[in-house]
């Protein structure tokens, strides 16, 4: 007996939203993960020095935020990539 | 015919309107510093150097008067991102970050790096999870898309209200903040200064709403940017010979340490300070700068860094101004800016700090008490440090020094031997801030209460949309400044309460109503109640008005309000049926990034149908 398999009335839109999902979830989490990193290791951390600053104050008073301003602006490309497959596949569908 | 505002292109001249605004402001900044050598009197450099920007803003503002809805109410959909992003950020760092922040810095060093970071992470969680799909719907205020998304009014309304505690609590902060600049720069009391205040940034809402907002926001934050860089920069180049206060105050630490070992800061233990923000009171500090954990526990640092982070996301001020940018790609580059500028507030508010720290305790510490520093009486005078031979040893310990929190920003110039004008020009930078801030915490309760709460309620809706805004503007000022003529509240603070008022009402209603296709109305309605419950009994039994410390069970409650409405929304949403058929097809045509903004798009149908109906009744009656 064959089975019937369900047709996906918008693969683009899915496609679309899950890669969205995929794309918010990846970067919150890895942002996320490097402030509790240098949180936790910020004492020991603070062994180091990086431009006359101990290292783990320096990450929490700047490293982190330079690198959620560049992961920001890296996201807004990429998400935009996604987007842009949607409405190319929107036009030619 | 008219072209609708939102089809019309942003004006080609704003980067030379406001390169003008810069270069005039940096001209006045100039020809005072000129002045004061030449013998003005410090009170008249200080009234021209606060009054000048002020009447601009004025001047801008009714520059930028309207009478249309669409601008009044978003700006008319074109203001660039990068306009957008100055006021963005002027509104996530405001006059309380402006001064507190840096205070608080000042107080408890790496330990007060959790809010900075805090505030960040929000502007960046926002711009990834909610701001793109607020512009899509281009709805003008939160609670209309809460109620647009689940096409209900009750959701509304509820949100409306909820969305008071948040807003309200920001903009009396702000108020008070600009108030006790203008009471310790110009010949005006508190009391008359909030009045002022109120009066200014009502005046400017009333104006041309959220349209002058964003432009006085826009050159606000340039005066305040401006104001900040000169007197950091000069200080950084006095005391490291580079003029890169972010990268070189890292360089001072060596002296800063053996300036506080001198003066007899020791370290502390985790949890042995009560676990509290420092107070606006003269307080002396007993923690060393780099010292990290030694107030805050590392669970206390990483729930005031959630905190803020959730309620910088979640903001109503913030979110409100998700609609004014062309499309949802300049949005998300408005955000990014704003991201962007509010981190290089961030980098610089532990530089000044830093620089404060050194220069007071080098200075004062541990010297004789009859030969103590001209400048420490000057700032004496004005509240905003004491010092005095308590045990009578002849000396003045770390103990023996008490510093306003919120005077360290504007007592680095003159502890630097700075001239008196860069010393008001901090002042100035700060009451910028605090204005644009203010202004917008303002307008976005105004439009909320007339846009969301009135027009559900008045049915027959007695007063035209954008009468019922000027209404609510005046009245809402007026309230907050006679509320703060009586409390007498923290600012940072109560900051902090509107901040987790924010993150436990709305950022787990916001992530279900977006995120979550099996969201329904009772469910975000359940969440939305339980995560403003959860707060409401903390600021009333925790005593966040005054009645006993508020601090870090504040940011601690919002996250266990998160958790609960969460929680909340998500069983009651599986408890009830599924979501309607309309309300699917919202949130499909939202997270759609093409096609038009759907607000603007029913809109425009309701327009043509009434004009189709009335050429009909129009034939019917020839």
């Amino acid at each position: 007996m064959a089975t019937e398999v369900p047709v996906n009335e918008h693969p683009a839109r899915d496609r679309h939203q899950i890669q969205t999902l995929i794309l918010a979830v990846a970067i919150l989490s890895t942002v996320l993960l490097a402030v509790f990193f240098a949180v936790t290791a910020a004492s020991s951390l603070n062994r180091f020095g990086f431009l006359h600053f101990p290292l783990g104050f320096y990450l929490l008073a700047q490293g982190l935020l330079i690198f959620i301003v560049a992961v920001a602006f890296w996201f807004i490309r990429l998400q935009e990539r996604i987007d842009l497959a949607r409405s190319e596949s929107g036009e030619l569908g | 015919m008219s072209v609708p505002s939102r089809l019309r292109a942003p004006n080609p001249h704003l980067g030379a309107y406001y390169g003008i605004v810069t270069s005039a402001f940096v001209s006045l900044i100039v020809m005072l510093a000129m002045f004061e050598q030449l013998g003005w009197g410090r009170p008249l450099l200080a009234q021209t150097m606060m009054v000048v920007p002020l009447a601009l803003y004025l001047v801008i503002a009714v520059g930028s008067r309207t009478l249309q809805a669409d601008d009044f109410f978003a700006s008319g959909r074109r203001v660039p991102p990068v306009y957008n992003g100055f006021v963005l950020a002027a509104i996530a760092v405001g006059g309380v970050g402006f001064l507190a922040y840096t205070g608080t810095v000042f107080f408890l060093g790496f330990d007060a790096l959790a809010i900075g970071l805090g505030w960040t992470f929000g502007m960046f969680a926002a711009g990834v999870l909610f701001v793109p799909y607020l512009r899509k719907t281009g709805s003008y205020t939160l609670p209309s898309f809460l109620g647009h998304r689940f096409r209900s009014r009750s959701v509304r309304a509820a949100a409306s209200v909820m969305q008071l505690p948040p807003t309200a609590l920001l903009l009396v902060a702000e108020i008070k903040i600009a108030a006790l600049i203008a009471s310790l720069f110009l010949p005006v009391s508190f009391s008359l200064g909030v009045l002022m205040i109120a009066a200014l940034i009502a005046a400017v809402a009333i104006l041309g709403g959220m349209r002058s907002l964003t432009w006085t926001g826009s050159a606000q934050f340039l005066v305040g940017a401006v104001g900040l860089a000169i007197v950091v920069t000069t200080v950084s180049i006095l005391l490291t010979n580079v003029p890169a206060p972010q990268l070189t105050y890292g360089g001072t630490f060596s002296a800063l340490q053996n300036a506080e070992i001198t003066a007899g800061v020791t370290p502390v233990q985790p949890g042995q300070l009560a676990t509290a923000l420092p107070g606006a009171a003269p307080l002396p500090v007993i923690k060393p700068f780099l010292q990290p954990f030694g107030v805050l526990g590392p669970v206390d640092f990483g729930s005031l860094f959630l905190c803020l982070a959730l309620g910088t996301a979640a903001l109503p001020s913030l979110l409100s101004r998700s609609g004014v940018t062309s499309s949802i790609a300049e949005q998300r580059r408005a955000s990014a800016w704003g991201l962007l500028f509010v981190a290089l507030f961030v980098m610089t508010a532990p530089a000044m700090a830093a620089f404060a720290k050194l220069i007071v305790f080098r200075d004062i510490a541990l010297a004789p008490a009859s030969s103590l520093p001209a400048w420490l009486t000057e700032l004496g005078g004005k509240h905003l440090l004491q010092a005095g031979d308590v045990n009578g040893d002849g000396a003045i310990g770390a103990a023996e020094l008490l510093f306003g929190r919120d005077g360290i920003a504007l007592a680095l110039p003159s502890a630097a031997g700075l001239p008196y004008v860069l010393t008001v020009l901090m002042a100035t930078a700060a009451m910028a801030v605090a204005l644009a801030a203010s202004a917008s915490h303002l307008f976005t309760l105004a439009a909320s209460l007339a846009d969301d709460l009135y027009r559900v309620l008045d049915r027959r809706q007695t007063l035209s949309r954008l009468t019922a805004a000027w209404a609510a503007i005046a009245a809402s000022a007026l309230a907050a400044a006679v509320f703060l003529l009586i409390a007498d509240l923290d600012p940072l603070k109560t900051a902090l309460l509107a901040f987790a008022f924010a993150a436990s009402t709305f950022f787990p209603t916001l992530l279900l109503a977006i995120w979550w296709r099996r969201c329904t109305k009772w469910g975000a309605m359940a969440a939305m109640t339980t995560g403003f419950t959860v707060m409401l009994v903390e600021a009333v039994l925790g005593g966040a008005f005054g009645i006993g410390p508020a601090g870090f069970t504040t940011a601690l409650t919002s996250l266990i309000g998160i958790v609960l409405a969460l929680a909340a929304g998500v069983a009651v949403s599986l408890y009830f049926r599924q979501p309607s058929k309309a309300e699917d097809a919202y949130r499909e045509e939202m997270r759609d990034p093409g096609g038009e903004t759907i607000y603007d798009r029913a809109r425009m149908r309701a327009a043509a149908a009434a004009a189709a109906a009335s050429a009909a009744a129009n034939a019917s009656g020839q």
